[in-house]
Order: structure tokens, then C-alpha cells, then sequence
């Protein structure tokens, strides 16, 4: 029996989702400043806008909702799933406003490729953008990387019960520490540590590279932000080909890898326990599935003959793969290049690497690397179960920051979120295919787009249905929150119609 | 009549140039778009050519030589900021070039400047076996086509006035959230 929501029920829900859409209106603060700083009155006026619309629908929502209930996992889950839509509505109004738009749907749609850390755009005339515009971007995606309801968790929202249900409710259950407000400053101390590193190794670069003092600031903090969410936005529309620099790519491949891996891992590592790093199941994951990926990509590159050297095609092949891998979109190629030099075989390779993408409770989309390594093992220990006499007892341990022995529910899980991620990827090939594009191409950008990663072959362009701009916003929202918040705000929504 | 020939001769030399100039010049001038290397990329490769866009962003420098990005867009000679219409992505070609040849251009297109438009010949290779494998033109010879200008930006006064507006309705909210606040407590 499906229980119908009382109004206590939706005072809660709104009351959260009020603070986290006053979150995203005071991180428009930041780009407000810079076109300030730089005389763009216009971009400023806008994101003066955008910021007022946020706190007026926050403070109803507020005002409203008091209610000094506590949230149930049902909430947390609605409040994910709701509040990633209504800051994406929200977070489009600078976007819109800016003119480089053809419609609000086109600015939706890179917002919540922002927010989910995907990286494909309809922004039109980008090399001609404000910075505050471009600040913004990155900002949707260095804040979508982390989580904007840790974001609100950290600065917003005081230690409740609860607040862990909407944590997880994000597609984050890594608690770090044991209470899920000092889980959530974790994540951000070691965000902003590895920001300040980042950007300064990046700005050197971009000034040795040939930029002036201010763009290359600029470019590396941005370019930082992109990398370390696995975002993939970048200041300029050749996305990092822009650089033509050996060094800049081998520094963003470091910073979008280390992106890609789990926080609790990188607070194991933070906290002197180096050797996680050698035995953790989701590293070990990553660096078999990334050689299957790289092996089958090379053989597509050599097979068209396509770079002149060895070391070019292993160049270029390594950062597509890896920044496919990572679902970072991060390319050093044009999108077409996809289809017209690097052929079939090469992108079944980047497809697959997106496919599977990065690490649970990490900035990345995808399977995870946690689950690959689940069911993998639940097949082994099948298989030494059949192999086995009748009498003999298995037991397959696998190892995540602790070792623990590997039970059926846990496989089962992983697989049903797999094949969760599967149907999406299928359903925007499929959609892909009906609007009249290429299997291939369909099944690259709906594969990009569910996996949250932004590489695109080409499909992903303004002039593009309005129907599949729509199935790739479903798919990085669902990709990022990995259904679970998607099921229950459906099954909620449900419940006003068909519930008791 | 011993002027007859001459003038026949005359007459036709100015026949043929009108005639034949309009090729002549579009032979000069004709330049291939960035799409069709891209899409056409292994057919174009080692071949010289003539491209033609928008300077954009900055130039990179990398020793006597440099980085150069020139866009033929829809943005190319008028971008969104001074009124063009929605013309799609941006697109453009990566420029290899001298340092000196590169220095002759003033204005970069961004958000406050429409950049100048340049036209190289040079080689352009699909995948640059000096560069890594990146798509580039490893340009010869380059011309400004049209000098840049800064942008005008003027303040819209309308949205200025709704956003007034909005901070004044975000003002009561905040101050009717705070009395409903108070009295619950």
C-alpha cells in the first residue's frame, strides 16, 4: 500500500530544498564579484538576477515549510532529487539572461550538465563569453563535483539526524568521519587543498605556455575545476586542445584521475594509510578496465592508421581514454575527429571506458569501479562454487578501506544499479537512433551523456531535437544521483495520485 | 586605320580582364572552411590552404613561433555581444605560425573585443607529427582582413530595474521568514 504524503511530509521536503536553492543562489555570489571586478555590468546585472530569483524562491519555501521534523530516508531522497531540479531551473537564469541561449531548455541543459559533472554544452559563441559567464560554468561543476547538498550540509544546514539521508540521497554514502557534517567539510578541505594546488601548477604552466597573467589565472583555475569534478567544461570552445602543451595535458590528466577517485580513499591516503591505495578494489578496477580500454582504442587508432607515430597515437589515445574513464570529457580532438578518423573500433573503446566510468563517492558518473569489482568477484565465486565439492564453504573477501567478506546482497545490488545504468544508456542510443543519427554516434553521446561524462562525436549540438535534449538531461540526472533519488521522487510524486 | 588593330587589341585585353578577373580574384581569395577540414580531414592532409577567421583568445607563444586560433564561425565578423544572431558552436582552426607574422594582430575576439580577421596559407596536417598528432595549419604567410574593435556594452536599464525590484520582494520574504521564525520559537 502506498501511503499518501500528509503536509508535514512536504513541509520538510520544502523546508530542505528551500535551504539548498539559497545555496546555490549565494554561490552566484562568486561570479556576481568577478564580473564586478572586471566591469561587466550587464553579465553582473544577471547574475544579480539569479541570485535574488533563488533567495525569493528559497525564503517562500522557508517561510512556508517550518517544520521541526527531521528527515525520514524517503525525504532525503525526494529533497536530492527535487532540489537538483529546481537549482538547475534556478541556476539557468544567469545562462538564459546572457543571450547565448537558443531556448531555456538549451540552458538547462548546461546547467544540469554542470551540476552532474557531465561537460556537454549547447552554449553558443562561447569563445565570446564574459568571464563572469565562464565562472559560473565552472563554478555549476567544481560545486556539482562535491555535491551541492554537501554544499549546503557544510555551511547551511546544522547537524541533524537526518542530513545524512539527503547525503546519500546524492549518490554519496563514504562517511568519513562519524558525524556526516564533518563528512561533508572533509570533502571540502580536500577539495579546496587539491584547488589550491592545482590552479598554481596550472598557472604556471598556462604563463611558461604564453598566457598573459590574468587568463592564465583564470584558465587554470577554471581548467582545475573542470578536471578535479570531472566536469569537463573548459574556458574556450577547443576545450583543452586550446593549450597544445604535453606538460598542461599530463598535469590534467593527473588532477582529472585523482578527481575520479573516492573521497574515502583519499582520506585513507590523507591519513598515512598509503598502501589503500595498492589494495583498494575500486583502484585495482580502474587499472584493469582502463588497459582493456586503452588496448582496444590503439587497436581502432592503428588499424585507420590515423597519427603519424607511435607516441602520438599513444598521446592522444591516453587522454581521450583516461578522460573518458574518469568521465572527465576533458578532449584534445575535435568532436567530429571521433567519426571521422578515429572510426568504430577507437570509439567503442572511449564508449566503453565511459561506460564504467570512475569511483563510487567520487566527482565521476558511470558503473563505478566498486561495482565492476563486485560483480566480478560474485562471478568468480560462483564459478569456484561450481567447481568445488558440495561441502566446501567459500568465502570471496574484497577490500575497501577495510576488508570485508563478500555477501550475495551486496552483488546483487551492484548489479541492479548496473543494469539500471545500461537501460539509460540504451534508452538515449535508442531515442539517439529514432531522431535519425548513426547507432555508433547515438549510443557515444547517449553513453557521455548517462555516464556524466561530456565527450560528444557530434550529436550533442544546438540544432539537436528538443526530445533528445531531454533524454540527455534525464540521463545526467539520473546518471549523477544514481536513480535511487529519481525512484523516489517518481514514487512520490505516484503517491499523491494513487496513495492512502 | 593603322590604329585599328591597337584598338582591337586594347578592346580585347579589357574584354578578357573583365571577364576573366572575377575568377582570377575568387581563385586569390578562396578559403576553406573549418568544417570541411575536419570532416574531410585525411583528404585535405599535407595540402596547402587557405583559411580565413576570427582571432581569438590570445596568442601562445612557444619560442620564435606561436599559437594562433582563428574561427570562420557564424561569429566571425559580428559576435552575440554586439547583436548576432544564434549561429550555432563556435569552430575554427588551430594556427601554427611566426611570432613576427603573428605580432601584426591587435584585437583577440572575447567577451569585450570583436577579434581581427585573419587569412593564412599554409600546410595543413590532419595529424601534425610535430605537434603531437593535433589537427593544426602550419601557416607561411598571414593578412589581416579586417581590423577588431571593442565591443560596446550597453547597461540594460530595464533588467537593472527588475532586478531592483527582485532584491526588494527578496528583502520582505527574508523579513517575513524571520517573524515566522520568531513566533514558532
Amino acid at each position: 500500500m502506498i501511503l499518501k504524503p500528509k503536509t508535514n511530509d512536504l513541509k520538510v521536503i520544502g523546508l530542505y530544498t528551500g535551504k539548498i536553492i539559497i545555496g546555490v543562489g549565494l554561490l552566484m555570489v562568486i561570479p556576481l564579484l568577478l564580473s564586478l571586478f572586471r566591469g561587466e555590468w550587464n553579465p553582473a546585472i544577471e547574475f544579480f538576477i539569479g541570485i535574488c530569483a533563488c533567495l525569493i524562491v528559497g525564503f517562500i519555501a522557508e517561510t512556508a515549510c517550518q517544520t521541526t521534523r527531521d528527515l525520514t530516508w524517503a525525504h532525503g531522497l525526494v529533497v536530492a532529487g527535487f532540489s537538483w531540479f529546481l537549482a538547475t531551473a534556478l541556476g539557468a537564469i544567469p545562462h538564459w539572461l546572457s543571450g547565448h541561449f537558443g531556448s531555456y531548455l538549451d540552458a538547462m541543459f548546461d546547467v544540469m550538465s554542470g551540476f552532474t559533472t557531465t561537460g556537454l554544452f549547447l552554449i553558443q559563441d562561447l569563445d565570446h563569453v564574459s568571464l563572469g559567464l565562464n565562472m559560473w560554468r565552472h563554478l555549476l561543476t567544481y560545486a556539482g563535483g562535491q555535491g551541492i547538498i554537501v554544499i549546503a550540509l557544510t555551511f547551511l544546514i546544522k547537524g541533524t539526524p537526518g542530513a545524512y539521508k539527503v547525503y546519500v540521497g546524492e549518490g554519496k554514502d563514504e562517511r568519513l568521519m562519524p558525524n556526516v557534517i564533518y563528512t561533508a567539510r572533509a570533502i571540502w578541505l580536500v577539495s579546496i587543498v587539491y584547488l589550491i594546488v592545482g590552479t598554481l601548477t596550472l598557472w604556471i604552466i598556462n604563463l611558461v605556455n604564453g598566457q598573459s597573467i590574468l587568463r592564465a589565472f583564470l584558465h587554470a583555475l577554471w581548467i582545475f575545476m573542470g578536471a578535479w569534478s570531472t566536469g569537463g567544461f573548459a574556458p574556450q570552445s577547443y576545450n583543452t586542445f586550446y593549450y597544445h602543451s604535453l606538460v598542461f595535458e599530463i598535469a590534467c590528466a593527473i588532477i582529472f584521475i585523482a578527481g575520479s577517485l573516492n573521497f574515502a580513499l583519499h582520506w585513507a591516503i590523507w591519513t598515512g594509510k598509503k598502501r589503500e591505495i595498492r589494495r583498494n578494489i575500486e583502484t585495482i578496477s580502474f587499472t584493469i578496465t582502463m588497459t582493456v580500454a586503452m588496448l582496444i582504442t590503439t587497436a581502432g587508432l592503428m588499424k585507420l592508421n590515423v597519427y603519424p607515430n607511435i607516441m602520438a597515437t599513444f598521446r592522444k589515445m591516453f587522454y581521450q581514454v583516461a578522460s573518458g574513464h574518469t568521465t572527465t570529457g576533458f578532449s584534445t580532438i575535435y568532436s567530429r575527429t571521433f567519426v571521422r578518423q578515429w572510426g568504430p573500433i577507437a570509439m567503442l573503446g572511449v564508449i566503453m571506458a565511459m561506460a564504467i566510468g570512475a569511483s563510487a563517492c567520487s566527482t565521476g558518473g558511470g558503473f563505478k569501479g566498486i561495482r565492476m569489482g563486485l560483480i566480478f568477484k560474485g562471478f568468480v565465486q560462483n564459478i569456484r562454487r561450481t567447481l568445488a565439492p558440495e561441502s566446501a564453504h567459500m568465502v570471496e573477501k574484497w577490500h575497501h578501506i577495510r576488508t570485508r567478506v563478500l555477501d550475495e546482497t551486496a552483488v546483487n545490488m551492484a548489479m541492479l544499479i548496473v543494469l539500471s545504468y545500461i537501460a539509460i544508456y540504451v534508452t538515449g542510443a535508442l531515442v539517439g537512433v529514432f531522431c535519425g543519427y548513426e547507432p555508433v554516434q547515438a549510443l557515444f553521446d547517449s553513453v557521455s551523456a548517462g555516464s556524466n561524462t561530456g565527450l560528444s562525436c557530434g550529436v550533442t549540438s544546438p540544432a539537436m531535437p528538443a526530445l533528445l535534449k531531454i533524454v540527455y538531461i534525464m540521463e545526467m540526472w539520473a546518471g549523477r544521483l544514481e536513480f535511487m533519488s529519481l525512484f523516489a521522487l517518481g514514487g512520490y510524486v505516484l503517491s499523491f495520485f494513487r496513495g492512502r | 586605320m593603322k590604329l585599328m588593330p591597337i584598338k582591337i587589341a586594347a578592346s580585347l585585353t579589357i574584354i578578357m580582364v573583365i571577364v576573366f578577373s572575377p575568377l582570377f580574384s575568387q581563385s586569390e581569395d578562396r578559403t576553406i572552411s573549418s568544417s570541411t577540414l575536419v570532416e574531410k580531414a585525411n583528404a585535405w592532409d599535407g595540402r596547402t590552404v587557405s583559411f580565413m577567421g576570427e582571432a581569438i583568445g590570445e596568442t601562445m607563444r612557444r619560442g620564435g613561433m606561436c599559437w594562433v586560433h582563428l574561427n570562420d564561425d557564424a561569429y566571425m565578423w559580428k559576435n552575440i555581444e554586439e547583436g548576432a544572431k544564434l549561429g550555432g558552436y563556435n569552430s575554427g582552426q588551430a594556427i601554427w605560425v611566426r611570432a613576427e607574422l603573428a605580432a601584426k594582430i591587435r584585437f583577440f575576439g572575447d567577451f569585450l573585443y570583436e577579434g581581427d580577421v585573419v587569412k593564412v596559407d599554409g600546410i595543413f596536417n590532419a595529424a601534425c607529427r610535430e605537434h603531437g598528432g593535433d589537427m593544426d595549419i602550419h601557416a607561411v604567410r598571414l593578412e589581416i582582413v579586417r581590423v577588431g574593435h571593442p565591443v560596446a556594452h550597453r547597461i540594460n536599464r530595464q533588467r537593472l530595474m527588475q532586478g531592483v525590484f527582485m532584491l526588494f520582494l527578496a528583502g520582505l520574504l527574508f523579513w517575513v521568514r524571520s517573524i515566522a521564525r520568531r513566533k514558532r520559537i
